[in-house]
């Protein structure tokens, strides 16, 4: 069980609260009648599965309620990151442990 | 190892959300300052508010207090808009409290309730259901689960205590 | 006192004799035994059979690490467990105890032919065996192979007791409570931490409680022992003995398995036999020590033949004595010790034959003294003896040259090949292992965990380095939490330091093809099937470990691996580390199901919902069925009515006059604020806007791909306000895809959600008489059809109680559903049953739900849809509000394949046959006489028996359903192929006038 720092509630707590929601920074086209049929595949099933540092979405669904993003290291399954929903993608962390 | 469970009785329960400018107003309207921090609690009599969510707050207050609390609120809607909704029948409260109280709630609660200070609450986890954990004293807890979850919720708690008065 | 045990000596208790019994004789032990050291103290060594060729087998070890004194316990029915490790069970009284894999008994057992026919059974007996001829296979290999398989029996009945489970914080878990562990947990505790202390054991002290002769801060051993646990205790540190570390999970979560009872003469009834504690710790300090490994030679698995470690704890821990006459081979001077003390104790030591060339000088110095033969450059060959080991064969070693041996006769035979690091739960964080060339051994690398490893189990030997090794780990954990803490390491006088050779199997002058020299005890698995799996191509340990099923054992290889891993690196002509090391993997020792389980058995097996009606439906004798979490009535039968006959009946009364039905698990979305109209018109299909309060609307959810994922009426209550209903099973998902929505895509609209399904209690009244049953209930207003129309919404007050009363149907009659706040629904359920009685009000369960709705050819999201089915394809196109210009999955309805032809579309499907009701799930072919494998056009969804219709209906997904109307398919079901007609899915009532009366 992984512990997961919900920015919300700005307190590190175990993943049995927390609910897993894909892939992070995939925005909702702001009109979908105007994409083609190709953009809107990729938006609805083309997704990074990235072996390494990943940008997710979490809930804190059994806690404050809100969905926030992470950045999750898919290998080690440590979280490099947590922050709240709607801030911009934060660059990966410099100082990440090679191990 | 003593620790008693006991089914509190019915209150009137709100969930209030509101956010922005709003919150000070319905603070106003209630007669204190909305916690801003989410586990935070206020009180002003027998209302107490507690803080689950950025936005999201709960209210509880003697059923007495129902038809006062709708309509102060009522009163502002237009210039602070929010979302009171009457939750009063959706949980049951029991009152978990002794020495063994923290003990026996580790037996479903992820949480370390050493970092739940007394004053504090939040909702979290006991066994699979989502419950509103209070922490009124050192010893004393309660914890508020949905209806239908209720039977298995205290259910569990039995067999704890059966556990503890085992000594084992 | 039997002739084994010492008067006075060891920590069991002499004034407390213990009764049990042993493959059905009767043995008398100590309090604070374990059954291996009772039995030893009885002159027993004989414990068990080994699992391939059934070799009588003894205690090796003297802990959790034992791979052949495995037993079966009982505590009556049910309570019965095999492969209890003898050397792990405490004796308590009455214990019923038997040993394992002989048939008849434990001396002679008709399985040991498998012995003679050793030659047989090489590694990959089983590839090479089983081949061919196929045929085989089913019939004749795999019954075979089943039989003999498996080790002990497992219990027939269920199991009676209870299994608990805890969760625990702590800022430092200590693994293990030798003295490593004692002194990291005493640093971290005077520096205030709260500290969790475990160990597997009956009590604290590992090694210190086989070694009292050791002096720590001025104190024998015990004494500090004593007063370390006193100063523990008193620093709040939680102390748990009967514990072991099963497993280290993410982020230093531990899991911990606790013995609370099988020690207990006769346990509290209400006691839980074990405890799972799932703790997580800020820092982890592993202080597991080390397992002596066994030396390989030929014979040496014979009963009396154990690790010298062994012997010793058996000395001091139970004062038993494992023999009178002993024999010492060794590669290690941990050993000497354990011949000094025994020699001591007066034990005769035959002969301590040492592997090296050059033992220590004082270590020959101290056996001279005793009188003790020390063979140095030696070599054992072979033991002999049956039952028991008689005698040992040793030879001399000179240049790799093996010499001409001599027997020397024992009545037991010391071994120890040196010691193995305990890494299992650091490798279990994925640390990583080093080779230590030197040491021969594997020591703890890098971890990403906050977590230490102290003492023996990174390769310290002597009690002086462990000590001062376990209080730099705990003022460590201290300093990285930010407490200040003073090391001290311990002064220790009478140390017994060492260090020792690693071998691989011992030399000898036999021919290697007949030496039955085994490094894994419980597979047996000897060093000539490692050699040969190597000859045989395989080069990773990996491969040797399936081949040969090495490490394969219930013990997982504690003993064997690093002497495989030499054997087979030896072969290969590589290094150790070239080979590899096989994965260490949770649980350390085998662990109950129970355990695992925890809570969640019997009634308690999953979480079960029940509605404010369910007292009353289980009073009215109603059969539940499972949805979702929740248990609802399925139907209600009179007595001597079977299910069909209760539905028939209850679906009949409805449409004849009025039915009840609970309809409180529906989820109930409160969507408020000034937003909620825009909200509500981006979420679902429908248009929303024009929807004045007080009317209802049938709502439609896609998901983002233009699947159906639920729906549910909708009630405007205020411009403001509108009360969703989901499906029961969808309430969790839709309110959870609400806020997402809400949160992350639309954050600037003002509208909240609350979910108030647990708010409400519903009452379903339907019939062409519920009006006429509600009417009088209901205060201050007109209920008509003029006044309060079908798809209608109001606040009122139904029987005194304040309700939300919505008109609407999922059967085709005229329905009403009344909300109610929960605590209310009984009253209000009694009230409407109450009026009802001059109607004949039914109350019906869910089955008839299906079947009324099914009638009217209302789909059941998730049964007739299955998350690849649009709006059109279910006939719901009606649903779309066609101008909005987005709504969630809008722009999927006009992909490429959403629109193409064969789509799979719901229609109605009639049997020929009228009394056949067709299996859901059943598929639907166009042509049966067509061979297999035969196209299928799609699947049955919904089937009943239709009492209204006196026949049976079906609802059905086929490729281009819609315009296959009239025509025919066939459905093969088990015994024959059944006819079906393509319909609508309307089959009663279809211009819905019964719903306007």
């Amino acid at each position: 069980m992984l512990l997961i720092h919900c920015p919300y509630c700005d307190e590190t707590l175990p993943e049995a609260e927390f609910a897993y929601a894909g892939e992070a920074h995939i925005a909702r086209p702001a009109d979908p009648m105007a994409t083609s049929d190709e953009e809107w595949r990729d938006y609805l099933f083309i997704r990074t599965n990235a072996r390494g540092p990943h940008y997710e979405r979490w809930r804190h669904v059994h806690g404050c309620g809100r969905f926030f993003n992470a950045l999750r290291d898919t290998v080690s399954d440590r979280f490099l990151m947590t922050y709240k929903a709607g801030v911009p993608r934060p660059d990966l962390p410099a100082t990440e442990d090679a191990q | 190892m003593q620790v008693t469970v006991e089914e509190l009785a019915p209150v009137a329960r709100f969930s209030l959300r509101v956010r922005d400018k709003g919150v000070a107003a319905v603070g106003k309207a209630l007669g204190l300052t909305l916690p801003g921090r989410i586990g935070e609690r206020a009180d002003r009599g027998d209302l107490a508010v507690l803080c689950l969510g950025p936005d999201e707050w709960l209210l509880t207050a003697p059923e007495e207090a129902r038809a006062g609390i709708v309509a102060d609120l009522a009163g502002i809607y237009a210039r602070a808009p929010h979302s009171l909704t009457d939750i009063s029948h959706r949980e049951v409260g029991f009152r978990i409290s002794g020495p063994a109280a923290a003990t026996l709630l580790s037996m479903g609660c992820p949480r370390d309730l050493d970092r739940l200070a007394p004053g504090r609450g939040v909702r979290t986890l006991f066994d699979s259901a989502s419950v509103i954990l209070w922490r009124d004293g050192p010893d004393m807890f309660r914890m508020d689960v949905w209806r239908s979850f209720a039977p298995h919720v205290r259910s569990l708690l039995e067999i704890g205590q059966q556990e503890l008065a085992a000594g084992l | 006192m039997s002739r084994y045990r010492i008067p006075g000596k060891g920590r069991v208790d002499h004034a407390a004799p213990v009764r049990f019994s042993f493959d059905g004789r009767s043995y008398m032990g100590l309090r604070g035994d374990t059954v291996a050291s009772a039995l030893l103290a009885n002159g027993v060594h004989l414990m068990g059979r080994s699992f391939k060729y059934h070799r009588p087998r003894g205690a090796v070890t003297a802990g959790s690490e034992e791979p052949n004194a495995l037993i079966g316990t009982s505590r009556g029915k049910g309570r019965a467990e095999p492969n209890t490790r003898a050397t792990m069970q405490e004796l308590r009284a009455g214990l019923v105890a038997e040993s394992q894999n002989r048939w008849p008994g434990l001396g002679f057992d008709a399985g040991a032919v498998n012995d003679l026919l050793y030659p047989l059974f090489s590694a990959g007996f089983y590839y090479k065996t089983f081949m061919w001829p196929r045929a085989f296979w089913d019939r004749l290999y795999e019954p075979v192979i089943r039989a003999a398989a498996g080790l002990g029996r497992a219990p027939g009945e269920p199991d009676p007791d209870r299994y608990a489970s805890r969760y625990l914080h702590a800022d430092l878990l200590v693994v293990g409570a030798g003295p490593a562990g004692l002194a990291a947990a005493r640093a971290a505790a005077r520096a205030g931490l709260r500290v969790t202390l475990v160990d597997e054991h009956a009590e604290m002290g590992g090694a210190l409680l086989s070694d009292p002769g050791v002096v720590i801060e001025g104190r024998p051993a015990w004494d500090w022992l004593a007063a370390v646990l006193e100063e523990l205790r008193g620093l709040g540190v939680r102390l748990m003995c009967r514990t072991t570390a099963i497993g280290y999970y993410h982020q230093n979560m531990i899991g911990l398995c606790e013995r609370l009872t099988d020690h207990l003469d006769s346990p509290p009834e209400t006691a839980p036999r074990e405890r799972l504690w799932r703790v997580r710790a800020a820092r982890v300090v592993l202080a597991q020590g080390a397992i002596e490994k066994p030396l390989v030679f030929d014979g040496n698995d014979r009963p009396g033949v154990m690790l010298a470690g062994a012997a010793q704890t058996y000395l001091h821990r139970f004062g038993v004595l494992v023999g009178r006459r002993a024999a010492v081979v060794t590669a290690h001077d941990s050993a000497y010790f354990a011949a000094f003390d025994l020699a001591d104790a007066g034990v005769r030591i035959a002969v301590l034959v040492d592997t090296r060339d050059a033992p220590p000088a004082d270590l020959l110095d101290q056996a001279r003294r005793r009188g003790i033969e020390v063979l140095a450059g030696h070599s054992v060959t072979a033991t002999a003896g049956r039952l028991r080991i008689r005698s040992v064969r040793v030879n001399r070693v000179r240049d790799g040259q093996v010499a001409g041996g001599r027997a020397i006769a024992c009545d037991c035979l010391l071994m120890s090949g040196g010691w193995t690091p305990s890494l299992h739960l650091f490798s279990h964080t994925k640390g990583s292992l080093i080779w230590d060339a030197a040491a021969q051994t594997y020591l703890p690398g890098e971890t990403i965990e906050d977590c230490h490893v102290a003492g023996a189990g990174r390769g310290l030997w002597g009690y002086g380095a462990v000590l001062a090794d376990g209080d730099a780990a705990g003022v460590a954990a201290a300093s990285a939490l930010g407490r200040a803490a003073a090391g001290a390491a311990p002064a220790v006088a009478h140390d017994r330091t060492g260090s020792g050779e690693a071998q691989r199997e011992l030399p000898s002058d036999m021919a290697p093809s007949l030496a039955r020299a085994f490094v894994d005890f419980q597979n047996d698995v000897t060093a000539k099937d490692i050699r040969l799996a190597v000859r045989e191509g395989m080069k990773s340990i990996e491969h040797v470990k399936r081949y040969t099923t090495t490490g394969m054992a219930t013990d997982q290889g504690k003993l064997s691996n690093i002497n495989g891993l030499m054997i087979a690196a030896d072969m290969l002509g590589k290094a150790p580390p070239q080979v590899g090391l096989t994965t260490f993997r949770p649980p350390y020792t085998p662990t109950t199901f129970g355990a695992l389980a925890g809570y969640h058995r019997g009634s308690h097996f999953e979480l079960t919902r029940k509605t404010p009606i369910d007292a009353w439906a289980e009073e009215r004798g109603a059969v539940f069925e499972p949805v979702a979490q929740w248990r609802r009535a399925w139907y209600f039968p009179r007595p001597g009515e079977d299910m069909e006959a209760a539905v028939a009946r209850e679906c009949l009364a409805t449409r004849a006059s009025v039915g009840i039905f609970d309809a409180s698990t529906l989820g109930k979305i409160e969507v408020a604020g000034p937003d909620a109209v825009e909200f509500m018109n981006r979420m679902y299909t429908n248009p929303w806007s024009k929807l004045a309060p007080g009317r209802t609307r049938y709502g439609l959810l896609l998901g983002e791909d233009g699947f159906i994922r639920d729906d549910g009426v909708i009630g405007r209550l205020a411009d403001d306000l509108f009360h969703v209903t989901t499906t029961t099973g969808g309430a969790a998902r839709v309110l959870t895809m609400m806020e997402d929505y809400l949160q992350t895509e639309w954050p600037d609209l003002r509208v909240w959600l609350t979910s108030t399904t647990e708010h409400w209690a519903v009452a379903a009244l339907n019939g062409p008489n519920a009006r006429k049953v509600l009417e009088p209930l209901v205060e201050g207003l007109d209920i008509s059809n003029d006044a309060f129309p079908h798809m209608s919404v109001t606040e009122c007050r139904v029987a005194g109680i304040p309700a939300r009363l919505f008109r609407l149907s999922f059967t085709g009659e005229l329905g009403f559903e009344i909300n109610v706040p929960a605590r209310h629904g009984p009253d209000l359920w009694r009230a409407l049953m109450a009026a009802g009685a001059a109607h004949d009000i039914c109350p019906y369960g869910t089955e008839t739900m299906h079947v009324l709705r099914a009638e009217k050819g209302f789909i059941i999201v998730g049964q007739d849809t299955d998350g690849t089915v649009t709006p059109a394809d279910a006939g719901l196109g009606w649903a779309i509000g066609k101008a909005k210009p987005d709504f969630v999955g809008k722009r999927s309805l006009s992909r490429p394949d959403m629109v193409a032809p064969g789509r799979k579309q719901l229609v109605g499907l009639l049997t020929e046959d009228g009394a056949v009701r067709l299996e859901e799930g059943a598929q639907i072919v166009d042509d049966p006489a067509r061979p297999l494998p035969m196209r299928m056009v799609g699947h049955v969804t919904s089937s009943y028996r239709s009492a209204t219709l006196g026949r049976s209906i079906a609802m059905a997904l086929i490729e281009n359903g819609h315009s296959r109307m009239g025509e025919l398919v066939h459905v093969p079901m088990p015994g024959r192929t059944h006819r079906a007609r393509i319909t609508g899915t309307a089959f009663y009532d279809p211009d819905g006038a019964r719903m306007k009366l």
